[in-house]
C-alpha cells in the first residue's frame, strides 16, 4: 500500500500538483529532510474530505454501516482506492439503500451525499475527470440551494413572516443558548415561553392561556435569521448556477465559505456543512492554493462549531 | 455523464414537492431541501391512537416499540404507513391479551398564530382500521 492520502495532503500544498508521477530529488530531500512530494490535487482533497465526512457521522442500518465506515478508512489509507470509481459507486449504492430503508426519515444532506458520491464515481471514469467533478459540484450545490430557497420563499406559509425562526429560537433546545445570548432572553423567560408554546390537544383550551414574551432583540434576531438565511442561500444558488468567469468563480467560493462559516455556527447539522465544503473543494483547480487551505480550515472550523458549546460558555462567562 | 447526479436531484426534489402537496409529506424530509423552512416538522405533527374493543375505548401513548413506524407515518401519512401503525398497535395489544376491534389513528399538525404565536392542534386526516 502506498503512503497514506493524509500524508500526501500534508506535503503537497504549493499548487504545483500534476497528475503524473513526480520525480523526487532524493539528494535534496535528504539535505532538507522534507518529505517526498506526491501528486495530490484539489479533487483528491475533495474526495478525502468526503471520506472524512462519512466517518464523522456514521449512518444507516447494520447492513450498510460497516461498509460505509470501512470504505472511507481504506480510501484515506490508499490513494488508489480514493480514486476508485468502483469504490465511490459502491458508497453511492449503500447510501441509496440507507435512504430507501429509512424512507422518508433520512435528512436531506444524505440525499445530497448520495448524489455527490455518484458524481465522484462518474467523474473518475470521465476523460476530463476534474472538470466533470467541478461541474457536477456546481450544479448539485446550486440546485440544492434553489430548492431550499423555493421552499422558504414560495412553498412554506410560515417562513417569510418570521414565524419559523420566532418559534424555533424559543422551542428548539439546540437554539436555546443563542436565543439567550443574542436574543436577550433570560433562562426563566425561555422556560415560560416554551410552556406557552406547548401544543394542546385538538379542541382543548386553557382558561387563561399564557402569552409568549418576545423581547425586541429576539424579534430582531428572528427577522435577521429569516432574511439572512434567505439572502445567503439565494446568493449561493445564483453564483453556483451562473456561467463561470474568473470573478464569479472567486465570488462563488467566498459565498459558499461565508454561508458555511455563519450558518453552521448556529445550525446543528455539521454533516451538511462538511459535505458542502468537500463539494466546494471539488471545484478548485491546482492554482487556487489559498482557497484549498480555506476549505480545509472551514471544514475544521465546522467540527469545532459542533463540538464546542460556544454559546453556553459565553452565557456562563457573561453571568460571571 | 456530469449531469446524471444533478438530474436525479431535480427528479427527487420535484417528486418531494408533489408528495408534500398530495400526501402531506413533511417539507423537511424526502430530499426536497425544505429543512429549516417551515414549522411543519416532526415536533409539530403527530399521530393520536385510539383503540376500541368490547368494554373499552382508550387513547394510547405511542409505545416505544412502534415509535419508528409512527415517525414514518407522521412524516408521510399515507394509507400504507398508517395501516402499518394500526397493525403494529393491534399486534401489541393482542400480545398483552387486550381485546381490540378497531384502531383509529388521527394525523394532526400544529399551527402557530401569526401574531401571538399561540399554537393549536389541527386534525388533518383520520384512518380507521377494523381488526380482522
Amino acid at each position: 500500500m502506498r503512503s497514506s492520502a493524509l500524508r500526501e495532503l500534508a506535503v503537497a500544498d504549493d499548487g504545483s500538483e500534476s497528475t503524473g508521477p513526480v520525480a523526487v530529488d532524493q539528494a535534496a530531500a535528504g539535505r532538507d529532510a522534507a518529505p517526498a512530494r506526491l501528486p495530490f490535487g484539489p479533487r483528491d482533497i475533495a474526495l478525502c474530505l468526503t471520506a472524512v465526512a462519512l466517518l464523522l457521522r456514521p449512518m444507516g442500518p447494520w447492513f450498510v454501516r460497516p461498509a460505509l465506515l470501512a470504505l472511507p478508512v481504506l480510501m484515506i489509507l490508499s490513494p488508489a482506492l480514493l480514486r476508485s470509481a468502483l469504490a465511490w459507486g459502491a458508497i453511492a449504492v449503500l447510501i441509496a439503500v440507507r435512504i430507501a430503508d429509512d424512507w422518508p426519515l433520512a435528512d436531506n444532506h444524505i440525499y445530497l451525499l448520495g448524489y455527490w458520491t455518484l458524481a465522484i464515481a462518474l467523474s473518475l471514469r470521465a476523460p476530463d475527470g476534474e472538470a466533470a467533478l467541478a461541474s457536477s459540484s456546481r450544479w448539485l450545490i446550486g440546485l440544492a440551494f434553489v430548492f431550499a430557497v423555493l421552499w422558504k420563499a414560495v412553498l412554506s406559509p410560515d417562513f417569510l413572516d418570521g414565524r419559523f425562526f420566532r418559534v424555533t429560537l424559543l422551542t428548539d433546545p439546540r437554539f436555546g443558548d443563542a436565543a439567550q445570548l443574542i436574543g436577550g432572553l433570560s433562562s426563566q423567560q425561555l422556560a415560560d415561553n416554551r410552556k406557552a408554546l406547548e401544543v394542546l390537544p385538538s379542541g382543548a383550551e386553557l382558561l387563561e392561556p399564557p402569552t409568549v414574551d418576545e423581547p425586541t432583540r429576539l424579534r430582531w434576531l428572528a427577522m435577521a435569521a429569516t432574511w439572512g438565511v434567505l439572502a445567503l442561500e439565494s446568493a449561493v444558488a445564483l453564483t453556483m448556477l451562473l456561467p463561470t468567469t474568473a470573478l464569479r468563480s472567486a465570488v462563488r467560493h467566498i459565498t459558499l465559505l461565508v454561508f458555511c462559516g455563519t450558518t453552521y455556527l448556529f445550525a446543528p447539522v455539521a454533516g451538511f456543512g462538511w459535505l458542502l465544503l468537500a463539494m466546494g473543494a471539488g471545484q478548485l483547480d491546482g492554482k487556487q492554493v489559498g482557497l484549498k487551505r480555506a476549505y480545509v480550515a472551514a471544514f475544521l472550523v465546522v467540527i469545532f462549531y459542533g463540538e464546542i458549546p460556544w454559546a453556553d460558555l459565553a452565557l456562563k462567562a457573561g453571568r460571571g | 455523464m456530469r449531469m446524471v447526479a444533478p438530474a436525479m436531484l431535480v427528479v427527487v426534489a420535484s417528486t418531494q414537492i408533489a408528495l408534500s402537496r398530495t400526501v402531506e409529506l413533511t417539507a423537511w424530509k424526502g430530499g426536497g431541501f425544505g429543512m429549516f423552512a417551515t414549522l411543519d416538522h416532526a415536533a409539530y405533527r403527530g399521530i393520536d391512537i385510539v383503540v376500541d374493543g368490547p368494554d373499552r375505548s382508550e387513547a394510547l401513548e405511542v409505545p416505544a416499540s412502534i415509535e419508528v413506524a409512527v415517525a414514518r407515518a407522521a412524516a408521510c401519512p399515507t394509507d400504507g404507513a398508517l395501516r402499518t401503525v394500526a397493525e403494529s398497535v393491534l399486534a401489541r395489544e393482542r400480545r398483552y391479551h387486550r381485546p381490540v376491534s378497531r384502531v383509529t389513528l388521527t394525523f394532526w399538525k400544529a399551527d402557530f398564530d401569526r401574531a401571538t404565536l399561540r399554537p393549536s392542534e389541527r386534525p388533518v386526516r383520520t384512518f380507521v382500521y377494523d381488526a380482522p
